[in-house]
């Protein structure tokens, strides 16, 4: 059986050019700006108030929708006066590692699962996406036990080894997926041809799924970054804390909020990143098809 | 084991040693042992002052004050004595919602911070990971005097001290007197009936009186509650056992609520703590009540609204004047493998010219729960602050008359008093009353009658 | 796993594929080793231990004793009808949040995978709700329903869409459950869309231009090979996005609490009542895992559709 030789789309590629604008105007952009206002006002909200000044954040006698003397002093506020730049750089280390971690069991797992057979491999299939039954609100109590008894309160090895619990799960399965939508062909061919199980998958099955452990990467990197609740249990001391954790804790006093500052860590607790993954998903739509056809 | 082995080698005497691991022991095992031997234990000859351990280390865990200034005053007292003394103090502050999951976590690990802050009748749900304090508190009895009832009511679990009295946040109403002077209304109201009357005056003005019926943390139990018991409501009869939350008096506080509200009080079932405050500073409401915290912003941050702002206590019903404040306690953990040390800084804390310092700082957002810090001077530095003071006396606690318990806890958290209220103030004060009535019962016959 | 005794009757090549098959297992569980290993610690133990306190009458700190189904009982039979509300709740905003998320998740996907002028701003604005932490989110939609300071609101009366002072966002039951579930979808539709690009990605371009050769329309592609080609990511992400939004606790937990009156209660705020500021944890954990059978069955169902290509 020949190799199948398949091409993958160039974003794009001949299924829209030659359009009316017309049509696309109504195709694309009008939807695409419709999202776009519905997805960004908020975050145009959050902007507007983080430059406001105490006294103009509740005057709503003006338009609340523009910032009359724009002033910096939230950002000022929370550089030098709480420790952001240290919970960016928590958040930053323990989603890195715990990605990556999530990433190299979950490839390997989802391979196993998706494309070898033997038994017991749809009991574990279960057994790994069962765990999700049982919510976060409930399993940090018996999780703080086994943090105990590593000794690992305060240490930012807590959460690199505990988000992974909640992230391996999904991306292994998601990857499953992927790895089920690859032509068992194209591996076949590779065995026939004399590559070993493992050269196969590394060979052809992942460059195939690359996409889809991007995807994976991306949900895992995001859910890390913003994971609250093992962050407030396991961390004690303002230096480990990570963005979440420390910013409401440091900018919510009793029953006073300090709009200014909290939203002005919002935004740069998230803007940096999405630029970030724009730049990832431009990859994997427009590169990854490179390395497919390789093999 | 190994804080125990600890212990043991840092210096501790021998008898020491054996009581609290006896008592820790036994609380354990026997829980109904302590409770027996419970006063005689505070009654001990031996009334030993706790020593603190050089080369300690003690993590205290609380809440984050509104009042930025007075966290960093406690830190800087904390930090003084652990310099004096060559312990290592670290204080960490979440804030109100956090501190209950981190509590519940280091409950569950049975480790974690020293000292943790605890709100409410958390001495009771954690009363077996909390040490007996009582010699503490006698203590600090023979130097301050009596403690505050509420207090008392939360920190003593069947007789044993389990929290050491910390301090009240007390809740007031703060109000605008220009648009009171507009509305023709010369003085807060009195009374529940002046306060409707009020309200309906104040409406006129398009700044009308709010607070919330939600489910805020704080300040829709410190309304409801005293509402209630001021008609002479009550949730559950003084054995704690039997729900008596379906009656006549209940239904006088209820329509009280309901009159108010057609008459102009406005209340907002989707408010959280915050959000009064917030209506306040954004000039959209002319009285709500909470802690001194909107008052402070003003005076301190804003100075918009400082000159016509006042604040007053509550308001009287029939059966009497009722307030109810946010009340902390600070308990010493069984895990705390230098549990003296902890006790000994908390006294040190404790102190009257210490605490007052504090008090001072906080500006008038706390009181101090013993006879002795009555009278605190902040109170005479403001004459509008007197209010605050002025509710710490009627103050209760929920479930009351009930004692404090595990179940007046889950009742308490499950918001069943202010949703019955909200319930029957839904549509602008029309909601069904008796249907209100009955959810409330039902939901408080499955907690208290749950085994 | 049986394929021995049918090597005989099959072409060569299959042959060869069985050989390969034997020697599957031991590869097979060494790659699941890591992952084994990773939740066998941190997440076997917490799991189990959930589940056995749904069956006991602990309370925090203080491991409770057996009483088999005594506290699902306690929930189903309760007439304060708090718990059926939750139940309710809980499906509809899963439901209605999860129907949303997939059609506007397919949407901007297709959106995303166009050649679009300010692609890669285009893609870092609609990536940007997932980014963001949500408890910091939470509370700025929190203050954006406020009926206070709703900027939601003043838009909405200063277009004339609605007469001042617009509708009460979070302090009237069905709009409270609209807020929450209008910020679940702002939040979750971006994941929907990353996860579906992905998909598309790896759909053969063959097939479009065979399909266009044969003058199949723009409907016809996306609903014949689209469609169908995304069906294992896009089984795979429903799952996974039902059982989270089952579980969701943060949002709704900021948003309301529950509020007005549990008109808003969820399972998991009202297990969090009960378990951690009410203390009785056993109870808790069994309000949590109440729809375990019922969950189960759903994602028995998604299995086999899963499945089926084979």
């Amino acid at each position: 059986m020949a190799v199948p030789t398949l091409k993958f789309a160039k974003p794009g590629t001949g299924r829209v050019i030659g359009d009316r604008f017309v049509g696309r105007a109504i195709r694309i952009y009008i939807p695409l700006l419709v999202l776009l206002i519905v997805t960004l006002f908020p975050f145009y909200w959050m902007a507007v108030t983080s430059f406001k000044s105490a006294s103009e954040l509740f005057d709503f006698s003006v338009s609340p929708l523009w910032v009359r003397e724009p002033t910096l002093d939230w950002y000022k506020h929370l550089f030098t006066q709480t420790n952001f730049p240290h919970w960016a750089f928590n958040t930053a280390v323990v989603a890195t590692v715990s990605t990556i971690i999530s990433l190299f069991c979950s490839v390997l797992a989802g391979y196993s699962l998706a494309r070898l057979r033997y038994r017991g491999a749809d009991t574990i299939g279960w057994g790994i996406f069962v765990t999700y039954l049982v919510p976060p609100t409930l399993l940090f109590l018996p999780l703080t036990f086994v943090i105990r008894e590593l000794h690992l309160f305060n240490n930012l090895w807590a959460l690199i080894l505990t988000y992974p619990t909640f992230l391996i799960p999904f991306c292994t399965w998601m990857l499953m997926g992927f790895f089920k939508g690859i032509p068992r062909e194209l591996e076949e061919a590779a065995l026939v041809d004399g590559a070993t199980r493992i050269q196969a998958m590394v060979r052809i099955a992942i460059p195939l799924a690359l996409p889809g452990i991007l995807a994976a990467a991306l949900f895992a990197f995001t859910l890390s970054w913003n994971e609250f609740l093992y962050a407030l249990i396991f961390m004690n001391d303002s230096l480990v804390k990570t963005i979440p954790v420390g910013v409401t804790q440091e900018l919510i006093h009793g029953d006073e909020f300090f709009w200014g500052e909290l939203m002005a860590a919002a935004l740069l607790g998230s803007v940096p990143v999405a630029v970030l993954y724009s730049f990832f998903v431009d990859y994997f739509v427009a590169g990854m098809t490179a390395g497919a056809v390789k093999g | 084991m190994t804080h125990r082995k600890k212990r043991a080698k840092s210096g501790w005497s021998r008898r020491d040693f054996l009581r609290t691991a006896g008592v820790a022991a036994a609380a354990i095992a026997f829980p109904e042992i302590i409770i027996s031997c419970g006063p005689q234990s505070g009654g001990t000859p031996t009334a030993a002052i706790p020593k603190p351990r050089k080369g300690a280390s003690i993590r205290l865990l609380q809440w984050t004050s509104f009042v930025k200034p007075a966290d960093a005053e406690f830190k800087r007292q904390a930090a003084e004595w652990g310099t004096a003394n060559g312990v290592t103090v670290a204080i960490e502050t979440v804030t109100g919602d956090q501190l209950q999951p981190k509590t519940a976590a280091a409950v569950e690990a049975n480790s974690g911070p020293d000292i943790i802050q605890m709100q409410y009748g958390w001495p009771q749900l954690y009363a077996d990971a909390c040490l007996d304090v009582t010699n503490e508190v006698n203590i600090l009895i023979s130097k301050l005097g009596k403690p505050d009832p509420v207090n008392e009511a939360f920190c003593k679990v069947n007789g044993t001290w389990r929290a050491i009295p910390y301090t009240v946040v007390p809740n007031a109403w703060t109000y605008r007197t220009d648009y009171f002077q507009q509305a023709g209304v010369t003085s807060f109201p009195k009374t529940w009936d002046e306060l409707a009357a009020a309200a309906a005056k104040l409406k006129t003005t398009g700044k009308p009186m709010s607070q919330t019926d939600g489910h805020a943390y704080g300040d829709s139990l410190t309304m409801w509650n005293p509402v209630l018991w001021g008609f002479g409501g009550k949730e559950v009869n003084a054995d704690g056992k039997t729900v008596a939350i379906n009656s006549k008096e209940t239904r006088d506080a209820i329509r009280w609520a309901q009159g108010a509200v057609k008459a102009g009080l406005v209340v907002h079932p989707e408010w959280l703590d915050p959000d009064n405050n917030q209506a306040y500073h954004a000039d959209r409401i002319s009285g709500t009540l909470n802690g001194a915290s909107i008052y402070i912003r003003e005076k301190i941050e804003f100075h918009k609204y400082t000159d016509v702002t006042n604040n007053a206590p509550m308001p009287s019903g029939p059966k009497g004047t009722f307030a109810m404040n946010l009340i902390f306690n600070h308990a010493v953990m069984k895990w705390s493998p230098d549990a003296d040390t902890a006790k000994a800084m908390l006294l040190a804390l404790m102190e009257k010219d210490q605490y007052q310092k504090w008090t001072m700082i906080a500006s008038g957002y706390n009181a101090g729960p013993f006879e002795a810090l009555h009278g605190d001077p902040v109170f005479k530095t403001d004459p509008k602050l007197t209010a605050f003071e002025d509710v710490v006396a009627p103050g209760k606690w929920p479930g009351w008359p009930a004692m404090p318990s595990k179940k007046t806890a889950q009742a308490q958290t499950q918001y069943i008093v202010a949703d019955m209220f909200a319930k029957a103030l839904a549509n602008g004060g029309t909601g069904d009353m008796e249907a209100a009535i009955k959810g409330a019962e039902t939901s408080l016959k499955a907690i208290f009658e749950r085994p | 796993m049986g394929t021995a005794t049918r090597t005989d009757a099959v072409p060569v090549w299959r042959r060869r594929r069985a050989r390969i098959y034997d020697r599957e297992a031991p590869l097979g569980y060494l790659l699941l080793a890591p992952t084994l290993v990773v939740l066998g610690i941190f997440l076997l133990y917490p799991f189990l231990f959930g589940i056995w306190l749904s069956i006991t009458d602990s309370e925090l700190g203080k491991l409770g004793e057996f009483i088999g189904l005594g506290n699902y009982r306690f929930e189903w039979r309760n007439t304060d009808g708090v718990f059926y509300t939750a139940v309710v709740n809980t499906f509809l905003y899963t439901g209605v949040t999860t129907v949303f998320k997939l059609g506007l998740g397919l949407v901007m996907a297709l959106l995303l995978n166009q050649v679009i002028p300010f692609r890669r701003f285009v893609r870092a604005a609609l990536l940007l709700p997932y980014i963001i932490p949500t408890v910091l989110s939470y509370e700025a939609w929190r203050w954006m329903f406020d009926p206070t300071f709703s900027v939601v609101n003043w838009l909405l009366v200063h277009t004339h869409l609605a007469a001042y002072p617009g509708p009460n966002w979070l302090g009237v039951p069905a709009n409270a459950m609209a807020a929450l579930m209008i910020v679940n979808i702002w939040r979750g539709t971006p994941f929907y869309a990353i996860s579906f690009l992905a998909g598309m990605q790896v759909i053969p371009v063959d097939l479009y231009e065979a399909a266009r050769v044969d003058g199949a329309t723009r409907w016809q592609q996306l609903t014949n090979i689209t469609l169908p080609m995304l069906r294992p990511v896009l089984l795979v992400v429903l799952l996974l996005s039902t059982i989270l939004t089952f579980a969701d606790f943060q949002g709704p937990f900021v948003l309301t609490n529950g509020a007005p009156y549990n008109s808003t209660q969820l399972l998991s705020i009202w297990a969090y009542q009960w378990g951690i500021p009410g203390g009785a944890i056993g109870l808790g954990a069994a309000i949590s895992l109440v729809l375990f059978p019922l969950l189960t069955i759903v994602v028995a169902g998604v299995l086999f559709l899963l499945r089926r290509p084979e």
